[in-house]
C-alpha cells in the first residue's frame, strides 16, 4: 500500500526550543495511528507541523503528492488535512448545517447540500442541521466536528484528543462508531491521546513520542509484546518493575531467582525486569510480599503487592497481580514468578 | 503558531496607522528637547513642584474614591440583597455619560457658598458670614476629585462587578466549607480574586484623571494640564510646554504598564457562567446604609445633575438657541461618527493582527496605537498643529507646483485635524473592547477554517468579523459618546464656525450661564446613555 | 534647484492666494479672543451693510500659536483681542500687518494706536475696584490691596487671567519687579479664597458677604445692573476707580489688528473701518458698556453716571512689555495656588 503520509527526519524550533527531533513516521493509506506520550512529549505540535499550523525547521514532509520541505512551507489551507481540535473549534454563529458546508463553500450549492445531507445522515445528525453549537452535547458536537472535517474529503484527518471530552461510559461506544466510519471512507487518520485504552480500541497502529522523538512504531499488539524501550513498557503500563541483581546468567529478584539469557554490560542498578500480572502466581510458600491494596474488577481481584522486605536492595512496592482469590490487606501471601522469555529492560 | 508567516501589506499597514497615530506625539517629544531651559528652570523653583503635587493628590483622591464607590457598591449589587439590587445593576453605570466639567457647573452652584444649599442652612442656623460655620469647599482639590470620581467610578463598578460575578461559585462554596463565614468569604477570596479587575480599572480613570482639563480649570486647581496650557500660551512657550506634556507622559506611562501587568494577571482569571445568587443577606441598620451609600451615587453620580439640567432647559429655552444646538449637534454627530468609525475599524486591523500573525512583535501597534488614550486633549492638539501645520505648507506648495490652485489648510485648518487627534486620543478605548473581543474566541477558532481549505481573508470575513460584531458595535459607541464629550482637543482644532456641543456647553460654562447650554448637555447626557443600555441588554441576552 | 522652485511657489502662492480667495465669496475672517456672542451683533449689522459675510472662531487661548502654524496659508483677516498683551504679542510675532486707512487712524486717539499702524484700540476698559456697600464710600489704590487690613477680605480671578496680567504688568511698571513681587504676596494673603471664577463671580461673592473687595473690569457692573438674575449682586457694591489720588486707574483695551497674510485683505479693512465708525462705537458704549476710542460717541447713562475718572497714563506698550515678568512673578507669588 503507498504511504499517504511519510516524514522524515522532521524538527521543530520553538522558541528557540527543540519540541520535536528527527521525527521518522509513515502511515498507510486508510489506517489509523494512535500518537502516544506523555503530556510535553511534542504530541500536539507533531499534528499542529503536519497540518501546517507550525512550520518545521529541519525535515520534509510528505502528504500523498504534496512535498513540504523546512524552505518550502504551504498553507494549512493547501494540504488537504483535515483537522478534529479538541474543544471541536465549531463555529459559534453557525448553524450545524452550515458548520458543516463551510470549507465546501467553492462548490455548487446542489453539490454542497448533498454533500452536507449526506453526513449529517451518516453522522445521525439530519434531526439537528437547524441547531447552533451551543445547543449541542458534547458528543454530537464532536460528531458535528468530524462531518465538518470529512465534507472536504480530506487525505488526512488529525484528531487532537478525540475522546477526552467525552463520558467515560459512551467513550467505548463512540469510539467504536467513529473507527468504523473512517473505515467506510478508507479515511487515513492521525489521533493524539495519553490513553493506552483508546489505542488498543482505536488504532491500527501506534507510535510512541518521547521527547520529542519517535520511540517506536507499530500494531499495537506487537508493541504490547515487544516494547523497545523501558519509557515504552512503562508509558503503555504493560508490567510492574522489578530491581534485579546479576550472578552469571541469573537474575536476583525480591521475589526469587530467575534464569535469563539475554544480559548487558549495564550495571544492576540501572536495570528492571518487566513482570506482566500474568505471569505472576500464588504459592504455598514463606510469604515473601504483603497486599498494600484490592480493585475489584470484571479480571477478578486486582492487588497491589510490597516486597515483605522494606530495607533490601530489590525490594518493591508496587507490584501489580490479578487473582480470583480474594486477599485482605495486610495480608502476607506468597508469590511466584512463572518461567517465561524474561524482557530486561535499561531505565534512563 | 502561524497561520500568515509572511503578509507584508497587513504588517506594513497595521504598523504604519500605529505609528501614524503616534507621530504628533512623537513631534511633541522632539520639540520639547529644545525646550527654553531658563522657563523650566524658573517654573521648576516657582510652581511646577505644586503642579506636581496636585496632579498627584488629584489622581490619589480620585483613584481612593472610585475604589471605595466602585468597588462596594459592585460588592453589595452582587453579594447582598441590597434594595432595588436588580435596578441598581445597571442605574450604578449611568454616571458614566454624564460629562465631568457638567456635574462640576452643577454641583458648585448647588454647593458654593452662594448655592441654594448654603443658602438654606444659613437661614436656618441664621449664620452671617462664612467665618460662622464650616462648609465642605467645593472648588478644591478634593472637590474636583469627588466630581470627576463620581462620574467616573462606573469604570470600576463594571469591571469588578464582572469580575465578582464571573467568579467560580465552587471556590466560594469551597470556602463556606472550609469554615468561613459569607463575609470572610467575600475578603478572603472574592476581594483578592477581583484585584487585577481593580486594578485595571482603576489605572483606567487615573488616566482619565490626569487628561481633565475643563474640571479642573473650572475649580481653579493647578495641575500639569493646566501648567502645560499656561506654558504654552502665557508664557508663549511651546517646546517648554512639550517638556511638562512630556513629564506627564512619563506619569502615564507608568499607569499603563501598571495597567497591563494587571491585565496579565487577570488572564488568570476564570470565567464561570454560572452566577452566584447573593450570599449575604442585610440586616435592618445595614440595609439603611447600603441602600442609602448605593442609591447615593445614582442619585449624585447622574439623577440629581440630569435633573437639574432638565429643569435648567425647561426653564431657559428659547427658540434662538435652537439654530446654535442644531447646527453644534450635527457637528458632534459628524465627528464623532468619523472618529467611532476609524478608531473601531483600525481597532479592528490591529487586533487581528496581534492575533493572527506571527511577524515579530505583531503585539506593537495595538499597543502604541493605545497610548494615545493618556494624551490630555490640548498636548495632542497642539502635536496637531506642530504636525500638519508644516504638512498643509507642503501640499500647498505641491500643488501649486503641479499647477493647482492652492488648497489651503487642508488638514490643520479643517474638521481633519480633529477627527485624527480623537482618534489617537479613542484607540485604545476600541482596542480594548474589540481586543477582549477578540479573547472570547477559541484559539482553536483561528485554525479550523484553514483546516478545511478556507483562506485567511476568508476566514477573517467569515469567522472574525462575524463573531467580533457585537464587540465592534460596543466599541463604536463607546468611542462615539467619548468623542462627543471631548473638549480641549476640539477647542483648540476647530475651524470657521464650527462648534460642536461640548464647545458650545463650555463657553457657556466658562460664561458661568450653563443655563443656556442645558440643552446641549442633555443631548450628550442622552448619546452617553446609548451604549450602557445597549451594553445592558446584550448582558441579558447572555 | 528644489529649493528654489519651493521658494518660487511659495511666492506664488503669496501673490496668487489673496486674490483668489478674495473672488470665492464676499467674506471675511475672524478670529477672536472676544466671545462670539458680545461681537456676533456688530458683525450682524456689518453684514447687513456691505453684504460681506463674516466666519469667526473664538478662542480664548492659543490664537497667535495657530496663526504662526498656519502662516502664509492662514485663512485669517481680522483678529480680535480683548487686552493690550495680545495685540502686542501678535505684533511682536510678525503675525500682523500695517493697515493703510485714514479713516481708522483718525477714528482712534493716537495713543490708543501703534505707531506703525498695525493695531488698534477698540474700546477701553478699566480694571476697577468693587467694594461692599457696607464699608460706604471708600478712596482705594491697588497698592492698598496689600495692606493688611484687608485681610481675608478680597476676592479675585486667577491670576493668570490676561486682566490681572495686564494690571500686574503695570505695576511692574510703577514700582520694580522686587516691590511688585512683595505687592503680590501682600494681595495674595489678603485673599478671602483660592483665585477662582469670573469678574461677576467676584461681586456675587461680595454680595454673599464672602468677601468685601473684588477685582473687576468697568463693563461688566453694567452688564450686571442689567441682567435680572446678577443685579442683585451688582446692587451690593460699589465701583470704584482706584489711585484717582495719584497716577490714575489702570486701563486695557480691546482691539483689532490685520493679519499678516488675510486672503481678504480689503473686506477685513472694510471691517476694521467699521468697528471705530460712529454706529459700532455706539454698540460698544450701549450693549457692551464700554468706553468708546472714538471721540465723540458718549458712553453709555449708566457707565456715565459713575462718574468721570482719570486714567493712568502709561503708554500701553509699556505694559505689553512687562507682561512676561508679571507672570514669572505671579509664578513666584504662587498666586494662584
Amino acid at each position: 500500500m503507498k504511504p499517504i503520509l511519510t516524514i522524515k527526519n522532521l524538527s521543530v524550533l520553538l522558541q528557540d526550543k527543540l519540541i520535536l527531533q528527527d521525527v521518522e513516521l509513515s502511515l498507510a493509506e486508510g489506517d489509523i495511528l494512535g500518537l502516544v506520550g506523555p503530556s510535553g512529549c511534542g504530541k500536539t505540535t507533531l499534528l499542529n507541523t503536519i497540518a501546517g499550523f507550525v512550520e518545521q525547521s529541519r525535515g520534509e514532509i510528505c502528504i500523498d503528492d504534496i512535498h513540504i520541505g523546512a524552505g518550502s512551507h504551504v498553507p494549512p489551507e493547501r494540504r488537504q488535512v483535515g483537522v478534529i481540535f479538541q474543544d471541536y473549534a465549531l463555529f459559534p454563529h453557525k448553524t450545524v448545517g452550515q458548520n458543516i458546508a463551510f470549507g465546501i463553500q467553492k462548490l455548487k450549492k446542489s453539490e454542497q447540500d448533498y454533500r452536507v445531507a449526506e453526513l449529517l445522515k451518516l453522522l445521525a445528525l439530519t434531526e439537528l442541521s437547524e441547531r447552533f453549537p451551543h445547543q449541542l452535547s458534547g458528543g454530537q458536537q464532536q460528531r458535528v466536528a468530524i462531518a465538518r472535517a470529512l465534507a472536504v474529503r480530506p487525505k488526512l484527518l488529525l484528531l487532537d484528543e478525540p475522546f477526552s471530552n467525552i463520558d467515560a461510559r459512551l467513550r467505548d461506544e463512540l469510539m467504536i462508531e467513529l473507527r468504523s466510519l473512517l473505515k467506510s471512507f478508507n479515511m487515513s487518520a492521525i489521533f493524539v491521546t495519553h490513553n493506552k485504552d483508546e489505542v488498543f480500541t482505536f488504532a491500527d497502529k501506534i507510535a510512541l513520542l518521547h521527547q520529542g522523538s519517535i520511540i517506536q512504531t507499530g500494531a499495537p499488539k506487537a508493541v504490547f509484546e515487544q516494547p523497545a524501550s523501558w519509557q515504552v513498557a512503562d508509558f503503555l503500563q504493560i508490567g510492574s518493575w522489578l530491581k534485579v541483581k546479576s550472578v552469571g546468567n541469573s537474575l536476583f529478584t525480591a521475589l526469587g531467582e530467575v534464569n535469563c539469557e539475554q544480559l548487558t554490560d549495564t550495571p544492576d542498578s540501572s536495570i528492571e525486569l518487566l513482570i506482566k500480572p500474568k505471569y505472576l502466581k500464588l504459592i504455598e510458600a514463606e510469604a515473601n510480599c504483603i497486599v498494600k491494596h484490592i480493585t475489584f474488577t470484571e479480571q477478578g481481584y486486582h492487588y497491589i503487592l510490597a516486597s515483605l522486605d522494606k530495607h533490601c536492595a530489590l525490594s518493591f512496592e508496587r507490584l501489580s497481580f490479578y487473582s480470583e482469590q480474594l486477599l485482605a490487606v495486610g495480608e502476607k501471601v506468597a508469590i511466584h514468578i512463572i518461567a517465561h522469555q524474561y524482557q530486561i529492560f535499561v531505565r534512563e | 503558531m502561524t497561520l500568515t508567516p509572511k503578509r507584508p501589506i497587513w504588517a506594513l499597514s497595521s504598523w504604519l496607522f500605529a505609528l501614524a497615530l503616534m507621530a504628533p506625539v512623537a513631534v511633541m517629544i522632539w520639540s520639547a528637547s529644545s525646550a527654553n531651559h531658563d522657563t523650566f528652570l524658573h517654573l521648576w523653583q516657582t510652581v511646577l513642584p505644586d503642579y506636581i503635587i496636585n496632579t498627584l493628590l488629584l489622581g490619589g483622591y480620585v483613584v481612593l474614591l472610585v475604589i471605595c464607590f466602585g468597588v462596594i457598591s459592585a460588592a453589595l449589587v452582587t453579594r447582598t440583597n441590597v434594595y432595588g439590587r436588580k435596578m441598581l445593576r445597571w442605574l450604578l453605570l449611568l454616571p458614566l455619560a454624564m460629562p465631568a466639567y457638567v456635574i462640576a457647573y452643577i454641583y458648585t452652584d448647588l454647593f458654593d457658598y452662594a448655592g441654594p444649599v448654603q443658602r438654606f442652612l444659613r437661614d436656618i442656623f441664621a449664620w452671617q458670614s462664612p467665618q460662622d460655620y464650616w462648609f465642605f469647599d467645593i472648588r478644591s482639590l478634593f472637590g474636583a476629585a469627588l466630581m470627576i470620581a463620581l462620574v467616573l467610578f462606573p469604570y470600576v463598578y463594571m469591571l469588578v462587578r464582572t469580575a465578582f460575578e464571573c467568579q467560580d461559585p465552587q471556590m466560594i462554596r469551597a470556602a463556606r466549607s472550609l469554615g468561613l463565614n459569607a463575609r470572610q468569604t467575600f475578603f478572603k477570596v472574592s476581594l483578592p480574586l477581583a484585584r487585577p479587575a481593580i486594578a485595571i480599572s482603576a489605572s483606567l480613570v487615573l488616566m482619565e484623571t490626569l487628561a481633565d482639563f475643563a474640571t479642573v480649570q473650572y475649580f481653579a486647581v493647578n495641575t500639569l494640564t493646566t501648567a502645560i496650557y499656561d506654558t504654552w500660551l502665557e508664557y508663549g512657550e511651546l517646546s517648554t510646554a512639550n517638556a511638562i506634556a512630556s513629564v506627564l507622559l512619563i506619569f502615564v506611562l507608568i499607569v499603563l504598564v501598571s495597567e497591563q501587568r494587571a491585565r496579565a494577571k487577570q488572564s488568570h482569571q476564570v470565567n464561570s457562567r454560572q452566577h452566584i445568587e447573593h450570599v449575604y443577606t442585610l440586616t435592618g441598620i445595614e440595609q439603611i446604609a447600603a441602600s442609602a451609600f448605593c442609591w447615593g451615587l445614582v442619585v449624585f453620580g447622574f439623577l440629581l445633575p440630569c435633573g437639574i439640567l432638565l429643569d435648567m432647559a425647561w426653564r431657559y429655552f428659547d427658540v434662538e438657541q435652537f439654530n446654535t444646538l442644531l447646527s453644534s449637534g450635527l457637528n458632534s454627530l459628524e465627528v464623532s461618527f468619523y472618529v467611532a468609525s476609524i478608531a473601531s475599524v483600525l481597532a479592528l486591523l490591529f487586533v487581528l493582527f496581534r492575533r493572527l500573525s506571527q511577524v515579530k512583535l505583531s503585539a506593537l501597534p495595538l499597543k502604541i496605537s493605545g497610548l494615545g488614550y493618556a494624551i490630555p486633549g490640548t498636548v495632542l492638539a497642539m502635536a496637531m498643529l506642530a504636525t500638519f501645520g508644516p504638512l498643509d505648507h507642503v501640499i500647498n506648495d505641491l500643488a501649486v507646483q503641479f499647477g493647482f490652485n492652492a488648497p489651503g489648510l487642508v488638514l490643520s485648518g479643517s474638521a481633519f485635524a480633529i477627527v485624527f487627534a480623537l482618534v489617537t486620543r479613542f484607540s485604545a478605548i476600541a482596542n480594548g473592547t474589540i481586543a477582549s473581543g477578540v479573547e472570547q474566541i477559541p484559539q482553536s477558532l483561528d485554525y479550523a477554517p484553514a483546516s478545511l481549505g478556507v483562506g485567511l481573508w476568508q476566514t477573517i470575513r467569515q469567522v472574525h468579523i462575524p463573531l467580533l460584531k457585537s464587540s465592534f458595535v460596543v466599541a463604536w459607541l463607546l468611542v462615539f459618546v467619548e468623542a462627543m464629550k471631548e473638549l480641549p482637543a476640539v477647542l483648540v482644532l476647530r475651524p470657521f464656525n464650527f462648534d460642536t456641543l461640548s464647545t458650545h456647553i463650555y463657553q457657556m460654562i466658562s460664561d458661568e450661564r450653563l443655563e443656556q447650554g442645558a440643552i446641549g448637555a442633555i443631548l450628550i447626557v442622552a448619546f452617553g446613555l446609548i451604549p450602557i443600555v445597549i451594553l445592558n441588554k446584550k448582558e441579558k441576552n447572555h | 534647484m528644489f529649493k528654489k522652485t519651493l521658494i518660487n511657489s511659495a511666492l506664488a502662492i503669496c501673490a496668487i492666494l489673496p486674490t483668489f480667495l478674495a473672488q470665492a465669496g464676499e467674506e471675511v475672517n475672524v478670529y477672536s479672543y472676544r466671545q462670539a456672542n458680545l461681537v456676533k451683533p456688530l458683525f450682524d449689522v456689518f453684514t447687513d451693510q456691505t453684504g460681506v459675510k463674516v466666519n469667526v472662531v473664538f478662542a480664548k487661548k492659543g490664537m497667535a500659536e495657530r496663526l504662526a502654524r498656519e502662516g502664509i496659508h492662514s485663512p485669517a483677516d481680522v483678529l480680535l483681542t480683548t487686552d493690550i498683551s495680545r495685540l502686542i504679542e501678535l505684533k511682536d510675532k510678525g503675525l500682523v500687518q500695517r493697515v493703510d486707512s485714514s479713516t481708522i487712524e483718525q477714528a482712534v486717539p493716537a495713543h490708543l494706536q501703534a505707531e506703525d499702524d498695525t493695531w488698534f484700540a477698540l474700546t477701553t476698559r478699566v480694571r476697577n475696584i468693587y467694594s461692599s456697600k457696607r464699608l460706604g464710600d471708600i478712596d482705594i489704590s491697588y497698592e492698598d490691596l496689600a495692606d493688611k487690613k484687608w485681610q481675608g477680605r478680597i476676592c479675585t480671578r486667577s491670576g493668570k487671567h490676561p486682566y490681572t496680567v495686564a494690571l500686574v504688568a503695570s505695576m511692574i511698571a510703577h514700582h520694580g519687579e522686587t516691590k511688585t513681587l512683595e505687592w503680590l504676596k501682600g494681595v495674595k494673603a489678603n485673599l478671602a479664597r483660592k483665585p477662582q471664577g469670573n469678574d461677576r463671580g467676584q461681586v456675587q461673592a461680595i454680595h454673599q458677604n464672602l468677601c468685601d473687595l473684588s477685582l473687576g473690569n468697568s463693563y461688566y457692573f453694567g452688564n450686571m445692573l442689567t441682567n435680572k438674575d446678577q443685579k442683585e449682586w451688582a446692587d451690593a457694591v460699589n465701583i470704584n476707580f482706584p489711585n484717582q489720588g495719584d497716577r490714575g486707574a489702570h486701563i486695557n483695551v480691546s482691539g483689532v489688528a490685520l493679519a499678516k497674510h488675510a486672503p481678504n485683505k480689503a473686506n477685513a479693512i472694510k471691517l476694521m473701518e467699521f468697528l471705530v465708525s460712529e454706529q459700532a462705537q455706539q454698540m460698544y458704549a450701549e450693549t457692551n458698556m464700554e468706553y468708546p476710542v472714538r471721540e465723540g460717541v458718549k458712553v453709555s447713562d449708566l457707565v456715565a453716571s459713575w462718574g468721570k475718572f482719570k486714567a493712568d497714563s502709561l503708554p500701553l506698550t509699556e505694559v505689553a512689555k512687562n507682561r512676561k515678568a508679571a507672570i514669572k512673578l505671579l509664578d513666584q507669588a504662587k498666586f494662584d495656588l
